[in-house]
């Protein structure tokens, strides 16, 4: 164990905290603001801290911390205390498991070693996400057993129905792109759509499999028990569905849980269909060869879009009462941003002309395609709200006829045909 | 029976296009997403009022605020104490004592006139049921903050200084 492999290993583990734990706030901003906007109303814009509100983002901390402080009240009538309590950590849990198999980046060359980007580099992979985000569901069906209430009982029924469901829809999407990729491990899929189709295509996922995307995707919304497959908490019919009965903490625990499962099937999504963590066009040694022009690029764009940012900022981040601390905010974060490029700037100039030796190369580089993970993770999360706040819910009987009448037949004849092609083109 | 003209109404959803379903779901996500950018842009297209800096300007004089009791012409109160505001209240929040009027103009007047606003139910029962036009709920006043229960019973005297909206046109 050397000191280099214990700090990459701290660095995934504080970067998988960090993603879906840290993520799970400027989720929960992100969904309301965006709802707010597609419905031409605000959202969340008040609440601040000496006048910093960050476009509203404080107040999902102010949330938090309400939900961590509230007394942690057990009904009176639940059985099973020990049952009622362990199923949030379940779905918590299980969330995090998931999300702890994703590469952010190519394995880092260090000093001639290689170094996984993966929380846990094993080469399950895939199957590790089949596996684990499935168990999410009895994190769902106990709290709902646990709770002896029957709404929370029909709530719990209804989740664990259409997540088995879809279990087969997206084990055969899978089991698509596996022939196409041929490898379980995840990193090995992301490196084979860094290669290009007919040479100007970035031969992601999607553009090989565009029905596997769709069924999977789909799938993917069924699991998290996302619109417009949320049945299991169908306010209008069966109250809050399977977390009627928790309160404070143990029903935050779920709200995490959920945000970090659609998180973590977001970049699931990006990992086999959007080309993971690869910059479109870029493969990890074209990044390494061209790393000079590629900084050079971000030195011109990064002022570019800061100063378009900034604009923006300071036309609508305005309060409309005058002496309001909250009207400092835009010049301060102005200024803050600023101060970031200089910084960024100046360092990407002092690598590019003094400090240019393989090493360095190779942290740029997985910054560079971490950054661009990031990016593409919190675009398939921005789809997932922006569904939500499109679709209306399916009613029960149209969920099981999508998936066992259209879903289940088209994924079966994919697999076949996939395979076909795949031996008759290597043959 | 043969010569009605029927119309046949064509029944949708059973084009392909249509049991396809995924064009039907990216037409609503180009809605949203186009309200979406246009909000982005521009703050100022929201369709709020950003209420407690930016008062409601669409209250109009049949808008059923907080009460007054009104004045006769000398500016004395025009009440008689009746009661039968406080028979018409559904939640019986009006409390009147009478007492005999001594100065000529009428026969009885309030002594205690108090309404209860935490009760009130803001229906303008009492308004309607008025046979001298000596309570109304034309003050616009929409928004009433107390810190006690005791600052949300209107008395007489509070009640005789609340005006009519200066933003209604008589």
């Amino acid at each position: 164990m050397s000191g280099i492999l214990i700090s990459v290993v701290i660095i995934n583990i504080l970067i998988v905290v960090i993603l879906s734990l840290g993520g799970v706030p400027v989720l929960v901003w992100l969904e309301r603001r965006v709802a707010g906007f597609i419905q031409d109303r605000s959202g969340p814009n008040r609440c601040n801290i000496a006048g910093f509100r960050l476009g509203g983002l404080i107040q999902s901390f102010a949330d938090m911390l309400k939900l961590v402080f509230k007394e942690d009240l057990l009904p009176s009538h639940v059985k099973n205390k020990f049952y009622f309590s362990l199923a949030p950590t379940i779905v918590l849990f299980s969330s995090i498991l998931t999300f702890s198999i994703i590469p952010f980046a190519d394995n880092l060359i260090i000093n001639g070693k290689s170094y996984s980007l993966q929380v846990l580099p094993m080469s399950l992979g895939i199957i590790w996400f089949l596996a684990i985000s499935g168990l999410s569901v009895y994190g769902i069906i106990l709290a709902g057993w646990s709770s002896d209430n029957k709404y929370s009982l029909l709530g719990g029924l209804r989740a664990s129905a259409s997540t088995i469901s879809y279990e087969p829809i997206m084990a055969l999407s899978v089991i698509v792109m596996l022939i196409i990729y041929g490898t379980i491990d995840l990193n090995d899929i992301v490196i084979k759509q860094s290669a290009l189709l007919f040479g100007f295509i970035p031969a992601w996922g999607i553009i090989l499999q565009p029905i596997a995307a769709i069924t999977f995707i789909v799938a993917a919304f069924a699991e998290t028990n996302r619109t417009p497959f949320d049945l299991a908490e169908g306010e209008s019919e069966i109250v809050g569905g399977f977390h009627t009965e928790y309160g404070a903490m143990k029903f935050g625990l779920f709200f995490v849980g959920e945000y970090v499962a659609m998180s973590a099937s977001s970049a699931v999504i990006v990992a086999l269909f959007f080309g993971g963590y690869n910059l479109p066009w870029l493969s990890t040694d074209a990044i390494k060869s061209n790393i000079s022009i590629i900084s050079y690029v971000i030195i011109f764009l990064l002022p570019l879009f800061s100063y378009f940012f900034i604009k923006w900022m300071y036309k609508n981040n305005k309060w409309k009462k005058e002496n309001d601390a909250r009207n400092k905010e835009s010049k301060i974060l102005a200024k803050g941003i600023i101060g970031f490029n200089v910084v960024l700037i100046a360092l990407l100039l002092y690598f590019n002309l003094l400090l240019k030796t393989p090493n360095v190369i190779s942290v740029l580089t997985a910054l560079l395609q971490f950054g661009s993970f990031v990016i593409k993770l919190f675009m398939m999360n921005l789809v997932y709200i922006w569904v939500r706040w499109t679709l209306p819910r399916f009613r029960y009987d149209q969920l099981q006829t999508l998936c066992w009448k259209y879903l289940l037949p088209l994924s079966i004849a994919n697999v076949f045909v996939t395979a076909v092609a795949v031996v008759w083109i290597s043959a | 029976m043969k010569n009605i003209k029927t119309k046949i109404i064509p029944r949708n959803g059973n084009s392909i296009k249509e049991k396809l379903y995924l064009p039907a779901i990216f037409g609503g996500m180009k809605v949203t997403f186009s309200h979406f950018m246009k909000n982005l842009k521009d703050t100022d297209n929201l369709r709020v009022v950003w209420y407690p800096e930016e008062k409601p300007k669409d209250i109009t004089s049949r808008y059923r605020g907080v009460h007054r009791l009104t004045h006769r012409d000398d500016g004395s109160i025009r009440c008689v104490a009746c009661f039968m505001c406080a028979t018409a209240c559904p939640s019986e929040c009006i409390f009147i004592k009478a007492v005999e009027r001594t100065d000529g103009v009428d026969e009885k007047m309030p002594k205690r006139f108090d309404i209860d606003l935490l009760e009130c139910v803001f229906c303008g029962e009492c308004v309607e049921a008025c046979p001298c036009d000596a309570i109304r709920m034309d003050t616009g006043i929409f928004s009433f903050i107390g810190k006690k229960r005791e600052d949300f019973i209107l008395t007489k005297d509070k009640l005789l200084k609340n005006e009519r909206s200066k933003d209604f046109d008589d």
